[in-house]
């Protein structure tokens, strides 16, 4: 936040909600977090630092993948025993990401994060 | 327990730690790699990866955050309006997601990733705003 209020800060605002709002209807859409949109969008649109994009994605992830899981879940399309597997890896591996994230500088971050886009889109060309 | 099924219990675990590990380092909830491992890997249907993989996003973006916050690195402010936005759409993208065939929400989702893939190819210039001040 630049600190200067008014026009800029509402653009700034608004902009975020349309980000999140987009990300959701993927998130919900193809039952990923959506942060493979918000945090591009928010270094590239809003010129967020890495870190903080990175971290600021991670948070509303939460109650927009509760509620696609919500929905997902009353149609009977979760699966509860691989979940607590999935899980229990995961839980291990964000805090081993987390704290991993704050040792690393915001260059360094973003150089990582599009080798990682790059990899899951040569992936995709290559399946 | 077979050890066909103690394989895939492991591999299970073994993609939520992958999964998990890119959450915490990039800030992205880890379906983009859990959804595409548990259809091809262990053959689950699309809808069932998609709504188990949102499943599992939750305590780990939950706990990751946390470590974020203890770290002075989130704004919650700006992460409360992302998300007021993103759960409108999730509402949105989930309904829509239930109302068609497996078959067609894989392919849906492979050109996502497509998408995704095209737009990391093209030069950044064609799509960096010049930041101000």
């Amino acid at each position: 936040m630049t600190g200067a209020p008014g026009a800029d800060q509402r653009r700034q605002l608004i902009l975020l909600g349309a980000v999140g709002a987009a990300a959701g209807v993927l998130s919900g859409l193809f039952g990923v977090g959506g942060g493979i949109v918000m945090v591009p969008a928010m270094v590239l649109l809003l010129a967020f630092g890495q870190a903080r994009a990175q971290a600021t994605s991670l948070a509303a992830i939460v109650p927009i993948a509760a509620v696609g899981a919500l929905i997902f879940g009353r149609a009977d399309n979760v699966d509860l025993v691989a979940s607590l597997l999935l899980a229990a890896g995961s839980l291990l591996g964000v805090q081993v990401g987390a704290r991993l994230m704050h040792r690393l500088s915001d260059e360094r971050l973003s150089l990582i994060f599009g080798i990682f886009l790059v990899i899951v889109a040569l992936t995709m060309l290559v399946a | 327990m077979s050890p066909d099924q103690i394989g895939d219990l492991v591999q299970l675990a073994l993609i939520g730690l992958a999964a998990g590990f890119l959450a915490g380092l990039l800030g992205i909830g880890g379906g983009v790699l859990m959804v595409p491992a548990m259809v091809l890997l262990l053959g689950f249907d699309q809808h069932v990866a998609q709504g188990t993989s949102l499943m599992v996003v939750i305590p780990a973006a939950l706990t990751g955050s946390y470590t974020h916050h203890r770290n002075g690195r989130l704004f919650l402010r700006d992460a409360a309006i992302l998300a007021a936005g993103g759960v409108v759409g999730a509402v949105i993208g989930a309904v829509f997601a239930l109302s068609i065939d497996d078959d067609i929400l894989r392919r849906l989702f492979a050109g996502f990733l497509l998408v995704i893939a095209v737009r990391m190819l093209l030069p950044k210039g064609l799509f960096r705003r010049e930041s101000k001040g």
